[in-house]
C-alpha cells in the first residue's frame, strides 16, 4: 500500500518534469506531422478543404518544376556531401596531431563561415558573383572567359551553388572530425609507425576506419541539411534561370507562401519528412545501441 | 636507416598537405574580408573595377544608413529577444525533462524518450505549412512568440543534457532525499549546478542556431516591426538600392555578434558539437 503510494508519487513527479517539453513537442512537432499528412490529401482553398486522396501527389509527379526540384536536390546532396566528407577528412587527418594553436586556427578559419550563417555568406557571394560589378566576373573577364554570368547560366549555376554551400558549411565536418581524431588512442599509431607504416598508410588503414561513426553522423547530418537547402537558392538565384536551380524546399516554400497551394506544399513536406525519417534510421539505431 | 627515409618521405606529404590546407583556410576567409572592407567603402568605390583590395577611405556611412533608413535597431532587438528567450526556454524545459529521463522512474519513460530522440533529425522546415497554420490559429503571426515556441519543441536539449545527468551518481539524489529535500529542490539546488558545462554548451549552440535561423522567421515575421536581423538584411538584397556597400554593411551587422561569440566561446563549439556526434 505504502509502496504503491510511493510509486504513484514518483510516476507523477516524472510526468510533471517532462510535461512542458512533452506539451511543446506534441503541439509543435507531432501534431504538425499528422496535420501535414492530412493536408496533403486535401485540396485547400483558404478555409475550404476538399478531400482528394492522392491527387496532390499525382499532380506533383506530373509537374516538371517538381521533377526538376527533385533532381537538383539529389544532385546537390550527392556532390555537396561527397565534397564535404572528402575535404573534411583530408584537412582533419593532416592537422589533428599538430600543435594546438595551429589546429585551433585551421578549425576557426573553416568554421567562421558556418557561424556567420548561410544568409550572410549568400549575400557576400551574391555580391562577389554579381555580373555587373562583382569581383569574380571581373577576374573571369581578365582571364578572357567567355561566360561571366555564372548564376545566370544554366550550365554553371549548379556547380556554383554546390561550391558556395560546400565552402560555407565544411567547417562543421572539420570540427567533428578533428575532435574525433584527437580521441583515437595514440598507441595505435605508434605501433604502426614501429612497423614502418607511412603516415598515408596510417591515415587510410587506421585513422579513417577508427572515425567511421563520425563519418556516418556527418553524412546523415549533411544529407538532411542539404535536403532542406533554401537560403542560398533564394538569395543567389531565386531558383533560376528558368527553374534551373530550384530545389524541393524552395518549391515547397513557393507553393505554400506564394502560390497558396497548401495541399501541394504539404505533399512535398510529407515526402521530405519520409526521406529524413528513413535517413535517420541508421543513426538512431547506433544511438540506442549505446544507451 | 629505413626508418629515417620513411620519416622524411612522410613529412613531405604532410607538409604539402598542410600548405594546401592553410592556403584554402585563408581563401575561405576572403569572402568575409571582402564583406567587411566593402561595407566601409562608398557607393562608387565598392563597384570600381579593378577593385581597391584595401579600402582607400574608411567610412561608416553605410552603417549609419542601415540604422537610419531601415528599422535595423528593431531587427537587432528582435533577433536578440527571439534567440535569448528561445534559448532560456529550451534550457528550462529540456533540463527538467532530461533530469526526469535520467534520474526518475515513471511508466512509459523509455517509450517517450525513444519518440523524443527519433524526432531529432527531422527539420521543422518540412512541416512548415501545418506549423504556420498552428501559429495562425494561435494568433502568433507577426509576433516574436510565433518564432520562439516551435524552437523550444525540439528534443535536442533533452538529448544533450541527459548525457550530463547520466554521469552524476544516483547516490547524490538519494542523499538529498533522505535529508527530506523535495524533487524540485534536489534538481535545482543540487544536480543542476553540476551540469553547468552542459548548460553552457546548450546555451551557445542554441543561441547561434536560432540567431541564424532564417526560413521560419521569414514566414512568421512578415511585418516590418516583427522582422529579425537575418530576415531584415536578406530583404536588403531584394531592395532596388544598387549600393552594395550598404547591403554589405547590413550583412556585417548580422555577422559580428556571431563572430564575437565564436571567438570567446570556441571551446563550447568543439565540445558541444562533438557530444552530439559521439553519442551517435
Amino acid at each position: 500500500m505504502n509502496f504503491n503510494k510511493h510509486a504513484l508519487k514518483e510516476n507523477l513527479t516524472g510526468y510533471l518534469f517532462i510535461a512542458p517539453q512533452l506539451i511543446l513537442f506534441l503541439v509543435f512537432l507531432v501534431y504538425p506531422i499528422i496535420e501535414g499528412i492530412r493536408l496533403s490529401l486535401y485540396r485547400i482553398n483558404y478555409t475550404n478543404e476538399v478531400f482528394v486522396g492522392f491527387e496532390n501527389y499525382q499532380k506533383l509527379f506530373l509537374n516538371p518544376v517538381f521533377v526538376k526540384s527533385t533532381i537538383n536536390t539529389v544532385v546537390f546532396v550527392i556532390f555537396i556531401v561527397a565534397l564535404t566528407v572528402i575535404f573534411a577528412l583530408f584537412v582533419s587527418a593532416a592537422v589533428f596531431d599538430k600543435n594546438a594553436k595551429y589546429v585551433s586556427f585551421i578549425r576557426g578559419s573553416y568554421y567562421i563561415p558556418v557561424m556567420v550563417s548561410m544568409v550572410v555568406m549568400s549575400m557576400v557571394w551574391s555580391f562577389l558573383l554579381n555580373p555587373a560589378n562583382g569581383l569574380i566576373p571581373y577576374i573571369a573577364k581578365q582571364m578572357e572567359m567567355s561566360s561571366i554570368n555564372f548564376l545566370g547560366n544554366p550550365k554553371t549555376v549548379l556547380p556554383v551553388i554546390i561550391f558556395v554551400t560546400f565552402a560555407t558549411n565544411v567547417g562543421q565536418a572539420i570540427i567533428l572530425y578533428i575532435a574525433s581524431m584527437i580521441g583515437v588512442p595514440k598507441d595505435l599509431f605508434e605501433a604502426a609507425e614501429v612497423d614502418g607504416a607511412s603516415r598515408t598508410t596510417i591515415i587510410f588503414k587506421i585513422l579513417i576506419p577508427m572515425v567511421k561513426p563520425t563519418t556516418i553522423y556527418i553524412i546523415i547530418m549533411n544529407i538532411i541539411a542539404v535536403l532542406k537547402i533554401f537560403v542560398v537558392i533564394q538569395l543567389l538565384t531565386g531558383g533560376g534561370p528558368n527553374n534551373a536551380s530550384t530545389t524541393l524546399m524552395y518549391f515547397l516554400y513557393n507553393n505554400a507562401f506564394k502560390f497558396n497551394q497548401l495541399g501541394i506544399a504539404s505533399a512535398v513536406g510529407v515526402i521530405m519528412f519520409l526521406i529524413t525519417l528513413v535517413l535517420s534510421i541508421p543513426q538512431l539505431r547506433a544511438m540506442f545501441k549505446k544507451d | 636507416m629505413l626508418k629515417n627515409k620513411n620519416k622524411r618521405k612522410r613529412e613531405t606529404v604532410d607538409v604539402v598537405a598542410n600548405v594546401i590546407i592553410l592556403f584554402f583556410a585563408i581563401l575561405n576567409l576572403f569572402p568575409l574580408y571582402w564583406l567587411f572592407t566593402s561595407s566601409l567603402k562608398n557607393s562608387s568605390d565598392v563597384i570600381k573595377m579593378p577593385p581597391d583590395w584595401f579600402p582607400k577611405t574608411i567610412s561608416f556611412n553605410n552603417y549609419v544608413d542601415v540604422f537610419q533608413n531601415q528599422p535595423a535597431l528593431r531587427w537587432t532587438f528582435n533577433s536578440i529577444f527571439v534567440s535569448l528567450i528561445s534559448t532560456i526556454a529550451v534550457i528550462v524545459v529540456s533540463s527538467l525533462a532530461a533530469y526526469a529521463f535520467s534520474k526518475l522512474q515513471f511508466k512509459g519513460k523509455n517509450v517517450i524518450y525513444i519518440i523524443f530522440i527519433s524526432s531529432l533529425m527531422i527539420p521543422k522546415e518540412v512541416m512548415i505549412v501545418p506549423l504556420f497554420r498552428i501559429i495562425q490559429d494561435l494568433g502568433m503571426v507577426n509576433s516574436l512568440n510565433g518564432m520562439i515556441w516551435p524552437n523550444v519543441a525540439t528534443a535536442f536539449g533533452v538529448f544533450l543534457l541527459k548525457g550530463f545527468f547520466d554521469s552524476i551518481p544516483d547516490s547524490l539524489r538519494e542523499a538529498a532525499r533522505i535529508d527530506g529535500a523535495g524533487e524540485l529542490y534536489t534538481f535545482y539546488k543540487i544536480i543542476l549546478p553540476i551540469v553547468k558545462p552542459g548548460i553552457g554548451a546548450l546555451f551557445i549552440l542554441n543561441f547561434v542556431q536560432v540567431w541564424n535561423d532564417y526560413l521560419w522567421q521569414l514566414v512568421v515575421g512578415q511585418s516590418e516591426e516583427s522582422k529579425t536581423l537575418m530576415v531584415g538584411i536578406a530583404s536588403l538584397m531584394q531592395d532596388l538600392n544598387p549600393n552594395f556597400a550598404y547591403k554589405m554593411a547590413g550583412a556585417t551587422v548580422a555577422a559580428v555578434p556571431m563572430l564575437l561569440i565564436f571567438i570567446f566561446f570556441q571551446k563550447y563549439f568543439t565540445k558541444g558539437l562533438a557530444i552530439g556526434a559521439e553519442k551517435g
